[in-house]
């Protein structure tokens, strides 16, 4: 992967004397990577959007590691989209694992023109130069140049082939704690989100879609809307069939938002409510439960061994059902995009996880080449998964290509919580058989739950993103799923069903899926193994850890699994918690821990009930990501990764009654408040292992230490989400 | 009825109807997009702007019922050198971002009006601003700097 990218960087002047490197793919086409000015001036592009990951920061770091960049000097440009830079988006923990070698190889070969450029100006040998900050130094004669002074005569050389790259140990700025780049922008109000977007003669629209999921709109009576004043247009809007690229309905275009808001009330829209308007969360368990008391429906996606044999003749067999609720994205900032259509083009500014996937469906929403559609990527207010998907995008285009005009559309927070594409709603039916020791010996698992990918159409399967997380060893017929992901686990026999539960509920992929709904199913499973069994919670997972052998797929996409690395974490974890130490009574410790996109988390939980009151004292997490790139953002992203864990375990919920959403803001729909969130330690397993993503790694294991912490002090189980205690 | 506002300093004259939100007169006809929107119901602070030097919820806050001058994060300080921006900056506490206007502007005012506030208390007035990014750990570290901050400037004064 990374010999063929390097093939195509390049180097080149600028036209005010500077030096451009150059990244694209076959057939080359040059396109900004970093630019060293005359003056010193460094830029570094940034090719993946900002969600709050801190991508912004951990890519151009690794450039300018490699380039022995005077960060200081350094200016972080956010990337249009553009083919040319291959893949852009943020999704799946993807960024630092797939661009830690380009990256570097980027910045090497600058560093090395630099160089060279240096060295034949004091014709000596390259190798007499040395690179800090910035300056070329002369190691003999003591003499230096600065990048900038090199740029013009550095951008006339060919870059080597292989340029050298840095011993671990020379690293200086990988590995240490570097702030956002934007931070001064964003705590002066001055960074630009979505919303933010201002084009001259811009409208705003908001939109009203059926209250019933898959409902369409029969007719309009919009009269008293458009003579609201300020309302400029009413336009009805089709909805594409896969619903994820746009849904129906009427949306009022004014002057400014308020007018469009105020506007919006006096539509009278006669809806089409289909047959949506039956469903309800509570028809969704009976239908779930139908599915699990007839496994032989199910899909077998993985079956080992011999399952029914090993339950029959274990010494104990442990049964529970789990469920999880549907969960909104609810990102601070509401899905939004600007969007302006003109002569047969169309330009867009927006917060946008996959803007590829926006420049597609605009195009096809539209009619015109996806060459005809010009991205711009704004900070965005969070993501989440939510802007993984592009139907806000489409809207925006949609009413520009109708009005003429640069519409900006906004969600209310009633319309994001009630239109949003939700966490699947699912239910796990875990049976487990033990031996005398109490050793795992059987696993069977069958989980019923709605699909995001049968939701959108897709033609993959629909369990896979829902589930897939779980995997046996050495299960060749997986290997594919694997290669996406897995959840390892070596039990001789194990088994795996999945039940599609058909829903008009829209669904979609929600931070770390599938993951966050296993980190709470199995690892409290496996929690209550531990209890029955009289066994360690550490023993019980490491038996079923495996060894590296067991688990011999990987690809560019996730990092091998070694074993050995999630057992260090558990075990660090459990350390720092003082597991073990006593606690006041009704106090208790849970321990959880998860393989997500490559990197490892395990956490622990510390928690009192005390008269039926759930207090959370503290988390302990322990990561491993291997080589940390910035530690201040492996920091956050655990911190932050534990709290939103927390946070949708105590109170995340969307329930469907009568084919609407329940939920409409933040009243109901709660989400963590600083007074009730824990302290979290975090503690970063130092490692040379090649760096892997972390926007997602810390979530997954949080329920799961939440829920058997509770246990240990209360000895209630908790077996469904949100956490209720009575 | 044109209704005349002291925005960060300067009297605008204000074009929108006096039942606006002040949030979307900041933001749709001052171009003034520091104070964010969040929840429209005053719920998440994400919109926390100060009023005669109170913290209040622009969304909520219709442009007729404004009494006194309007502050947002934009007047706060010219260049981010108010001490809670300065305590954000060195904590790194924005993940996202989109919270932290609000949560600076709730914070600022609390502390201009209880210059001797605890952690704690600043972290019991922050309750109304969510960040869903959990930037919590962070922002009462801010917090705790900037209180450490203020006490160390009362003992030298």
């Amino acid at each position: 992967m990374s010999a063929t990218r390097r093939d195509f960087l390049r180097i080149a002047a600028t036209a005010t004397g500077g030096l451009l490197v150059s990244w694209g793919q076959d057939p080359f086409q040059p396109n900004p990577y970093v630019r060293i000015d005359p003056d010193g001036t460094i830029h570094i592009w940034c090719k993946q959007p900002e969600i709050g990951q801190g991508v912004k920061t951990s890519l151009p770091m690794i450039v300018a590691e490699e380039l022995d960049a005077d960060w200081q000097r350094v200016r972080v440009v956010q990337a249009d989209l553009d083919r040319k830079y291959g893949g852009q988006g943020s999704g799946g923990s993807d960024s630092v694992t797939s661009e830690w070698m380009v990256h570097r190889q980027a910045g090497a070969a600058a560093r090395a023109v630099l160089v060279e450029a240096a060295a034949r100006r004091w014709s000596v040998p390259a190798g007499e130069c040395d690179t800090r900050e910035s300056v070329v130094t002369h190691r003999g004669s003591g003499r230096k140049l600065g990048y900038g002074e090199l740029a013009a005569e550095a951008a006339r050389l060919t870059p080597p082939e292989k340029p050298a790259l840095k011993k671990r140990e020379d690293f200086r700025l990988i590995g240490t704690r570097v702030p956002g780049p934007d931070l001064r922008e964003v705590v002066t109000g001055r960074a630009g989100f979505g919303l933010d977007v201002r084009r001259p003669g811009m409208l705003y629209a908001v939109i009203e879609k059926c209250p019933v999921h898959a409902g369409k709109v029969a007719s309009v009576d919009d009269a008293a809307a458009r003579a609201h004043p300020g309302v400029r247009h009413v336009v009805t809007i089709e909805g594409m069939p896969n619903p994820t690229h746009l849904m129906p309905g009427v949306a009022v275009v004014a002057d400014s938002t308020w007018a469009a808001m105020q506007g919006r009330k006096k539509l009278k829209v006669t809806w089409q409510e289909g047959e949506g308007g039956a469903e309800s969360s509570a028809a969704l368990e009976t239908r779930a439960k139908e599915l699990l008391a007839n496994p032989a429906s199910a899909t077998l996606l993985a079956h080992t061994g011999d399952v029914d044999a090993a339950l029959a003749g274990a010494s104990k067999v442990i049964e529970a059902e789990y469920q999880v609720p549907f969960l909104a994205h609810a990102c601070m900032e509401p899905v939004n995009c600007v969007a302006e259509f003109k002569d047969g083009r169309c330009e867009i500014w927006g917060p946008m996880q996959m803007p590829g996937t926006a420049r597609q469906v605009v195009a096809q929403r539209l009619g015109i080449p996806p060459a005809n559609v010009t991205v711009h990527m704004t900070r965005m207010g969070g993501g989440f998964g939510r802007r993984l998907l592009a139907d806000y995008v489409v809207e925006a285009a949609v009413l520009a290509q109708q009005t003429g005009k640069p519409v900006q559309v906004v969600s209310t927070r009633e319309d994001d919580l009630r239109h949003d594409y939700y966490r699947p709603h699912s239910f796990h039916r875990l049976r487990a058989g033990l031996d005398a020791a109490g050793k795992i010996v059987a696993w069977d698992h069958h989980a019923a739950g709605a699909s995001r990918n049968a939701y959108r159409l897709d033609q993959r399967p629909a369990h896979l993103t829902e589930i897939y997380g779980m995997f046996t060893a050495n299960n060749a017929a997986l290997k594919q799923q694997v290669e996406m992901d897995m959840q390892p686990m070596r039990i001789a026999n194990c088994r795996a069903r999945y039940s599609h539960l058909q829903t008009a509920v829209p669904t979609g992929a929600w931070r770390a899926p599938s993951h966050n709904v296993l980190g709470f199913v199995i690892e409290s499973f496996l929690d209550e193994i531990a209890h029955a069994g009289g066994r360690s919670p550490f023993d019980v997972r490491s038996d079923i850890y495996g060894t590296a052998a067991d688990f011999p797929f990987h690809s560019d996409y996730a990092a091998p699994y070694d074993p050995a690395r999630l057992r260090r974490v558990v075990s660090m974890a459990m350390e720092k918690a003082n597991w073990g130490r006593a606690l006041p009574a009704g106090w208790g410790r849970g321990v959880a821990a998860h393989f997500t996109f490559g990197s490892y988390a395990a956490e622990v939980a510390e928690v009192s009930v005390i008269a039926g009151k759930l207090k959370v004292h503290r988390i302990v997490a322990a990561v491993d990501c291997g080589q940390v790139v910035n530690r201040s953002g492996v920091e956050a992203q655990t911190q932050g990764g534990v709290l939103d864990g927390l946070s949708m375990a105590l109170y995340g919920e969307i329930t469907i009654d009568r084919g609407r959403t329940v939920q409409g803001n933040f009243g109901d729909y709660r989400l963590l408040r600083i007074p009730d969130a824990p302290a979290v330690d975090v503690h970063i397993v130092e490692s040379s292992e090649a760096p892997t993503g972390f926007g997602e790694i810390a979530l997954p294991p949080c329920a799961g230490a939440l829920a058997n912490a509770i246990f240990a002090a209360t000895g209630k189980r908790i077996r469904r989400l949100p956490v209720r205690l009575s | 009825m044109p209704t005349s506002l002291r925005v960060n300093g300067q009297l605008r004259n204000i074009a929108s109807p006096t039942d606006t939100p002040l949030l979307w007169v900041l933001r749709d006809e001052l171009q003034l997009t520091g104070a964010k929107f969040g929840c429209g119901m005053g719920m998440c602070g994400a919109c926390t702007v100060h009023v005669a030097g109170k913290a209040v919820r622009a969304c909520i806050t219709p442009l007729g019922s404004v009494r006194g001058a309007v502050t947002t994060i934009e007047g706060l300080s010219p260049d981010g050198s108010h001490p809670v921006q300065r305590a954000w900056m060195a904590e790194d506490v924005p993940q996202c971002g989109y919270c932290q206007t609000g949560q600076i502007m709730a914070a600022a005012a609390f502390l201009a009006a209880h210059p001797k506030a605890t952690e704690e208390q600043v972290v019991q007035e922050l309750e109304g601003n969510l960040c869903r990014c959990g930037t919590y750990v962070r922002i009462r570290a801010a917090v705790r700097r900037v209180v450490a901050g203020s006490k160390a400037a009362g003992a030298k004064a």
